[in-house]
């Protein structure tokens, strides 16, 4: 074990493989070439034209199957950016290659599969970090920076709304809608909806803030008449006391991703919004292409850059497995405690 | 000269809807007849529902299926057609955007056009050559009816959409991108080889600038004329839209018309049209396509 710390401990860059280049896997990719303490080694992808880019970008090694990718002695570490469905299978692959891992949000479709990730990453001591983006974000971190100095009070309330259009993306400026993977509409692959794809980013901040969820419930809501809930209000009490409203929903052009903390002292509000209008999608366009990050994605920069100094200084990371764990049973809890509110 | 009727419903109701639907058919002097079946031609271009102004409201074609059960002899077989997209699949469209619900509810039948047994077409519009699928629930059907969307849409020659395009989302090909650099040519060429027999608007939403509840219901037997007079109530100028002038020099209809019921100047008023911040930036988007930049700059 010693000499295993010795050896991360010579790492000045981390070797970085990233597994499935769709939208998030774009971002860490480009991000992972882009930091100073991380070496982009190898990519994987099964579409042929997501590897021509990625080759294109500079990456020397791609992938059309993952296994190889596990196999390549220069990858460190590896983030998992696939379907839901295909975490545990992966990220098990990766432990027993002996891989550090970055895993996306939410760590897996159920609590079994989400129990089983962290016991086979335990198991081959690899560092797991659930890919939580909001814990790294400068308005976010602020919220928690004027709790921990109490200029808020005690919260008694909280509210954190997620609302966008999910898996249903499109530029609304120009009308050019995006297809849509067909495992976003299964059920069985992930896990569920707009409750559990948005609402652990809310539940793991919240987490962060006021500690274990003591309950939840929720009232689950289907306008696109799917099998999955295209939103949510779910309503949470913590082990500080706060009350928290946690609203989703997958079913708005618009973006809004708002937190709010009613304090006994003062009331504060923190957002991130995605760049709109043409000049503001330009600029953030021509940021990626000219410093390779927009600063819309400057959270998901930072959470890499920290997974990689966890590695290097032998850290453990937070969020880690555990949370994502956490967050899940959450998540679960509220589907088992969903409520109908009569007309 | 092709007749064009307007009408507005009074409310956001089925009631009010088939009431306006009413009217504006008897304005164009329209009368179902004896044709065995019906096919409708709503416009699912994704996901989006009908509140967005994007997509055909399922109450309006809802009402018209009632209008036309109502007033033809016998029970008749309905079918609402659409097909696949370069983003959007019919099986989830119909689900999601309520479709599924209709046709549980009135007995009608949902046909993927894109799994749909079809016959190799080739056409000419322009200077350009297709070879469209034709499919066969389309070149069966014993009445097309064309129920579109009025929407702006940021491409040279296509700056506005209505009952034209709408057709071209007949084509069963799913990547209709591929069609994108010529779009005009092939939304005439999809006319010439798939000809719906009346167009009824559903202005309930219109998507505009944004979307804004305008109630108006617009009927004609005429495709070329109904998307002048679209344009006309997008304060758009018809002359400078490629496709409808390519639509009217081949024959597919009239570029003028005879206005029956409300003014048009009435729903011009209210649609929520481009400002000049909007132009400018549609200007800008146009230089940027021009240069092949839209891609690389995420604008596509």
């Amino acid at each position: 074990m010693t000499s295993r710390i010795m050896e991360v401990y010579k790492l000045k860059k981390v070797g970085l493989g990233v597994i499935g280049l769709g939208y998030v896997g774009k971002i860490h990719l480009k991000h992972g070439m882009k930091l100073g303490n991380t070496n982009l080694v190898a990519v994987s992808d099964l579409s042929k034209r997501a590897l021509a880019a990625a080759r294109n970008a500079g990456v020397k090694r791609t992938f059309t199957n993952y296994e190889h990718l596990l196999k390549d002695a220069d990858v460190d570490a590896v983030i998992i950016a696939l379907p839901t469905h295909l975490h545990l299978k992966c990220a098990t692959d990766a432990a027993e290659a002996k891989k550090h891992i970055f895993l996306e949000k939410p760590i897996a479709r159920n609590i079994v599969e989400a129990e089983e990730i962290v016991s086979v990453t335990q198991r081959n001591a690899v560092k797991l970090m659930v890919g939580y983006p909001l814990r790294f974000n400068s308005a976010f971190r602020s919220l928690k920076e004027n709790m921990r100095n109490r200029t808020l009070g005690d919260i008694e309330i909280a509210h954190g709304d997620y609302v966008s259009s999910g898996p249903f993306l499109h530029r609304a400026e120009s009308h050019t809608p995006v297809p849509v993977p067909e495992w976003w509409f299964n059920k069985q692959l992930t896990g569920g909806g707009a409750l559990v794809d948005l609402g652990v980013h809310i539940v793991n901040l919240f987490r962060w803030y006021f500690g274990e969820i003591t309950s939840i419930k929720s009232c689950l809501g289907y306008r696109f008449n799917m099998d999955l809930e295209d939103h949510a209000i779910c309503l949470a009490r913590f082990e500080s006391g706060t009350k928290a409203v946690i609203t989703v929903g997958w079913f708005s052009q618009d973006y809004r991703l708002e937190v709010q903390l009613l304090g006994t002292v003062r009331n504060i509000t923190a957002s991130h919004a995605p760049p709109s209008g043409l000049l503001n999608v330009a600029r953030a366009r021509v940021e990626m292409l000219t410093k390779g990050m927009s600063r819309f994605h400057q959270a998901h920069l930072a959470e890499l850059q920290y997974f990689a100094n966890c590695i290097i200084k032998d850290l453990a990371p937070s969020p880690s497995g555990e949370d994502g764990l956490k967050d899940l049973e959450a998540i679960s809890l509220a589907y088992r405690n969903s409520v109908e509110l009569k007309m | 000269m092709s007749l064009v009727s307007f009408t507005k419903a009074r409310k956001d109701d089925f009631d009010s809807m088939k009431q306006a639907i009413r009217e504006a058919l008897g304005l164009i002097e329209h009368s179902f007849g004896e044709e065995k079946n019906v096919i409708i031609k709503p416009n699912l271009c994704y996901y989006w529902d009908y509140s967005t102004g994007q997509t055909t409201d399922p109450r309006f074609v809802a009402a018209l299926i009632d209008l036309i059960r109502e007033q033809m002899p016998r029970k008749i077989d309905v079918c609402i057609v659409e097909s696949d997209a370069s983003a959007m699949k019919c099986r989830y469209a119909f689900k999601m955007l309520g479709y599924e619900k209709l046709a549980e509810d009135l007995d009608v039948e949902l046909i993927n056009l894109s799994e749909d047994e079809n016959d190799v077409v080739e056409v000419a519009a322009g200077n350009q050559t297709f070879q469209l699928m034709v499919p066969q629930t389309i070149r069966n059907a014993g009445l097309r009816i064309n129920v579109p969307k009025i929407k702006y849409m940021s491409r040279e020659g296509v700056r506005i959409t209505c009952a034209l395009k709408n057709v071209f989302g007949c084509n069963p090909y799913p990547k209709k991108f591929r069609y994108h650099s010529r779009l005009a040519e092939a939304i005439v060429a999809t006319n010439k080889v798939m000809k719906f027999d009346l167009c009824l608007t559903d202005g309930m939403i219109v998507s505009g600038i944004q979307p804004c509840r305008l109630g108006l219901v617009m009927a004609s037997k005429d495709p070329v004329a109904i998307d002048v007079a679209a344009a006309k109530i997008a304060a758009e100028n018809p002359m400078k839209i490629q496709y409808i002038q390519l639509a009217h020099k081949e024959g597919l209809g009239n570029t003028s018309f005879i206005e029956r019921g409300k003014p048009l100047n009435y729903f011009r008023d209210r649609y929520p049209r481009k400002d000049v911040k909007t132009q400018l930036l549609g200007k800008a988007y146009a230089v940027v396509a021009r240069a092949g930049l839209s891609h690389r700059l995420g604008l596509e």
